[in-house]
């Protein structure tokens, strides 16, 4: 066989190697439920639950961050994530989580959020110029 | 219904327009001209003088653009969409310029101005090559002006344009009003993280290095097109190697911002936008080594035109991705999308198809070896390493359009856990194959090599390398993973064997210096990013904290964030952390952090840090950037994770009805005092006077009639060195009694002069005081980079490195 036959197939082998192991490594996005039944770390996809305080105290422990999140079958949960609270969390549209289900408590890893960015949204911030008037 | 708008300025934005317009019809009119004065074979060159006419035509228009552009932002035109979304009134003039390409639209215009720049080289330099080459430049140009033109052709708008109308862009009912312009004193503001100088000088490197890239390409297509198969790889190598060191500087300018302006705690991520620019950048590299294997040998010419033809194809993949918005929620600074979907594709699909036709029409025609390499040549060495970082592109490739698959099939694979490792797992293995190569190869010579003193010149060198790695490895402590420690060995061999062939230069083949000196730069940036990523270490490490659940503590990161309060000394590491103060410069506040190295009582070593966050008080939250020591053999990098927010400043005076004493929201309980004119009342940080009684004052729009009584006290706040001045009033209206509190904010207090005491001759000065201040408080990460100056050094080296090349590739363009 021709050298370049056989650098030709391992290259290929190689390829194919990364294809696979590209789709192999890749997580799904799960809910609450589905992440009580395995130990494996996922992804999941929610929002944040406005009406429930969001626990974060950093002069008790700066790195102690709770809230709570509904995921997209309505099911909530209280996550617990170790770290600083993420900037403008409050404002998150969509959180994504990665971590894992321990006890009854979701202890992420990781926080991804979607945001309606002051600097992308399009909308107008009017501001009305009014004539000052006194109230007594 | 036309409303006629009052103070809008439509004239730069039409004369842009013009020029955009413009722009997009000498573009056309020159690659047609180009195209055919490159099929006919006329004696005179009509076409050819047209096509440069064009094209300098071109060149100013886009400069035009420009200007209308800056024109428009300089002077807060807010009318303008661009200007009213990516600028703001207290915006520094020199970070215009970085709002000029925060939006999609300026950033394609840089890449135009820098791709006219280019064309306009090319008509002055390409000489025989000038048809064919500025035909594909401008087919190029033509596709990026486009993107700018913003006309509805059928019912379809083409492109979007940065002149567009605030009120055209975006539907609101203010936009009836005549004089809508008077209620948008602002325009939105830039991101502060682009608020940085790294981000004035990294888009322009970056796209200059993105549209250089298609002068090699042009050259590839030019010479399957024209059948000058063997001339075009000399031509375009000096090209190539120069949009590969522009291109990687820009990289590495990005990577230099994200560590010196972005939280997230390292140089590079393995996000989607920054591999969109190392993708091309791989592959073009790959190309420059084939092309040089065919130039000295004949071998690899499919190779060599095929990879130089697809990374311009992958520059507007790279382009696609960052700029159609499929990459949705994966990447932190993709743009939004414009619509731009299918014209985007169709830039890519038109580009690409061009490049399967004329490979496929050519096919037989090709230079192509029939021969196998020997296995003891440089070229053979050459193809596999260019091989190998195709297959390490190919596999950024796939990673990074999974957003892409889930689109196009609708499937929803989510990455995995942790993106970095699996990064890692492939793209170590290739740099180590890499960097051996990048060694070895250099030993050997074209065509065939005398084995036997091959390997005896490569045994010694790996035997000094295993010895250097030995001590390296040691003194970095990467010795926890085996991959660390072969990655090393490869690097250090490389350098080794590249370093010997730069002494060599230097004793008379100089003109191989350039490839050992980018050879060991590359090496070195391998090394040094090993090193910080392996081993950078989060040094703010909370030791003190209440535990929440062990359960968590087992299975998660020492916690490492830790809080200072002001002025208590915390110990970090070998360092004492100091939080000394805070200070505010437009919108930041730097945090002023003291490190300091004690040994014993003594002071070993001290300096101070500035980390920076912006607050925003509206959103309740703050973007943070770290600041960092460098030393010369590792920095001290450190940002505030979390700050008290200040509050809200209230522009109105407080007046209040006086006629009940409710205790005001954020006081201590009120205390009043009778007082005449000479007395001074004590309160917490120091003591007011009563200097006076006004019985003549007046009170802004309030007419006082006759009858009515307006008295002032006059007081004077002294604090220390500082003095104050307020005149609290009285007033009696209609038979009824007012007073109007005023307040002195530096020092909370808000007075009030609440009573008139005629029997006793008396006045009543009721004090109010705020709580003493919380004490201040930052929480702050602090991590260790070692070595992170072998990678920025390794840059610097490798940029040495392609520059020299590029003059000994272009010294031989001229003797062939």
């Amino acid at each position: 066989m021709k050298k370049s036959s056989i650098i030709g197939i391992i290259i290929i082998a190689i390829a194919i190697g990364v294809i696979i192991s590209t789709y192999a490594d890749s997580s799904t996005y799960g809910t609450f439920t589905e992440a009580k039944e395995t130990q494996d770390e996922l992804h999941v996809v929610g929002k944040l639950d406005k009406s429930k305080e969001l626990i974060y105290n950093p002069k008790k422990d700066a790195n102690y961050f709770a809230f709570y999140m509904t995921d997209n079958n309505g099911k909530e949960c209280k996550v617990v994530f170790n770290g600083t609270k993420p900037q403008d969390f409050e404002r998150s549209e969509q959180i994504v989580l990665t971590g894992k289900m321990v006890n009854d408590e979701f202890h992420a890893s990781k926080i991804l959020m979607k945001c309606p960015s002051k600097y992308k949204k399009d909308q107008v911030e009017v501001q009305e110029v009014t004539t000052a008037s006194v109230q007594y | 219904m036309d409303i006629k708008f009052e103070g809008e300025h439509l004239l730069p934005g039409n004369l842009g327009q013009f020029f955009i317009i413009l722009s997009f019809g000498t573009a056309l009119l020159s690659a047609i001209s180009y195209y055919f004065a490159t099929v006919k074979d006329l004696q005179d060159n009509s076409w050819r003088n047209i096509g440069r006419i064009a094209t300098r035509l071109n060149g100013i228009s886009v400069i035009g653009i420009g200007a209308c552009l800056f024109y428009i932002i300089y002077n807060h035109l807010f009318e303008y969409h661009y200007a009213w979304a990516h600028s703001s009134r207290s915006l520094p003039t020199y970070y215009i310029i970085s709002s000029f390409w925060e939006g999609q639209e300026g950033s394609f215009w840089l890449w135009m101005f820098w791709q006219s720049v280019l064309a306009n080289i090319l008509v002055w330099r390409a000489k025989t090559w000038e048809n064919s080459v500025l035909a594909i430049v401008m087919l190029s140009q033509v596709f990026l002006a486009s993107m700018l033109l913003g006309v509805e052709i059928v019912g379809t708008r083409i492109g979007s344009s940065p002149f567009i109308l605030l009120r055209d862009a975006i539907q609101g009912p203010i936009f009836s009003r005549p004089d809508y312009l008077t209620l948008i004193p602002d325009g939105n503001g830039l991101n502060p993280l682009l608020q940085n100088y790294w981000m004035v000088i990294h888009p322009p490197t970056l796209f200059l290095g993105f549209a250089s890239m298609v002068v090699p390409f042009a050259y590839a297509l030019g010479g399957l097109w024209e059948k000058r198969y063997k001339e075009w790889t000399s031509a375009a190598l000096p090209w190539a190697l120069f949009a590969v060191m522009i291109l990687g500087t820009g990289i590495i300018m990005g990577s230099f911002w994200a560590y010196e302006a972005l939280n997230f705690g390292g140089f590079w991520a393995w996000d989607p936008v920054e591999n969109a620019s190392i993708i091309p950048w791989l592959t073009l590299i790959a190309a420059v080594h084939v092309i040089i294997a065919y130039r000295h040998s004949g071998h690899s010419y499919f190779t060599a035109t095929f990879l130089t033809l697809i990374s311009f194809v992958l520059v507007l993949y790279a382009s696609f991705l960052t700029r159609s918005g499929v990459l949705g929620e994966t990447s932190v600074h993709s743009f939004t999308d414009l619509g731009m979907f299918g014209h985007l594709i169709s830039y890519i699909l038109g580009f690409l198809l061009l490049s399967v036709i004329f490979l496929v029409i050519r096919w037989k025609e090709m230079p192509i070896s029939q021969k196998d390499e020997e296995t003891y040549s440089r070229e053979f060495w050459l193809f596999i390493g260019a091989l190998v970082l195709a297959l390490s592109c190919l596999q950024i490739i796939a990673f990074t359009s999974v957003p892409v698959f889930n689109a196009a099939f609708g499937t929803k694979i989510a990455p995995p856990p942790d993106v970095i490792a699996h990064y890692n797992k492939w793209q170590v293995p290739f740099a180590v194959v890499v960097a051996f190569v990048s060694g070895f190869a250099q030993f050997l010579k074209y065509k065939n090599t005398d084995y036997k003193k091959f390997f005896s010149t490569v045994i010694a060198s790996l035997i000094v390398a295993a010895l250097v790695t030995a001590g390296f490895v040691y003194l970095t402590k990467v010795y926890s993973n085996l991959m660390y420690i072969v990655l090393t060995f490869a690097a250090v061999f490389s350098i080794i064997c590249n370093g010997r062939i730069l002494l060599d230069s230097l004793k008379g083949k100089w003109k191989l210096a350039g490839s050992s000196v980018a050879h060991i730069g590359f090496a070195m940036l391998l090394v040094g990013a090993l090193v910080a990523a392996a081993t950078n270490d989060v040094i703010s490490i909370n030791n003190t904290g209440v535990g929440y659940g062990e359960e968590f503590a087992k299975e998660n990161n020492p916690r490492e964030n830790i809080m200072l309060y002001i002025d208590e000394p915390v110990k970090m590491d070998e360092y004492s952390v100091t939080y000394l103060g805070d200070s505010v410069v437009g919108p930041n506040t730097f945090y002023k952090v003291n490190y300091k190295i004690l040994e014993g009582n003594k002071v070993k070593e001290e300096f101070n840090l500035y980390p920076n966050a912006q607050q925003n008080a509206k959103m309740r939250s703050i973007v943070a950037s770290p600041d960092t020591r460098h030393y010369l053999l590792h920095d001290i990098y450190t940002h505030v994770s979390s700050v008290p927010l200040q509050e809200e400043q209230e522009g109105h005076e407080h007046e209040h009805e006086g006629d009940h004493d409710h205790e005001e929201e954020g006081y201590d309980a009120p205390v009043a005092h009778k007082v005449s004119v000479g007395d001074t009342v004590n309160y917490k940080n120091g003591y007011i006077v009563v200097k006076g009684v006004n019985r003549n004052a007046t009170i802004e729009k309030i007419p006082l009639a006759s009858g009515d009584i307006a008295v002032g006290m006059e007081l004077e706040v002294i604090n220390k060195s500082k003095k104050y001045t307020v005149t609290p009033l009285y007033l009696i209206k209609s038979g009824n009694v007012f007073d109007f509190a005023k307040t002195v904010d530096q020092e909370g207090l808000k007075l009030r002069f609440s009573k008139i005491d005629p029997a006793k001759n008396k006045l009543e000065l009721t004090v109010y005081q705020k709580p003493a201040a919380e004490k201040k408080w930052i929480v702050m990460k602090a991590i260790k980079f070692p070595y992170i100056n072998l990678f920025w050094g390794g840059t610097i080296i490798m940029v040495i490195g392609f520059l020299l090349s590029i003059f000994r590739r272009n010294k031989e363009v001229k003797t062939a």
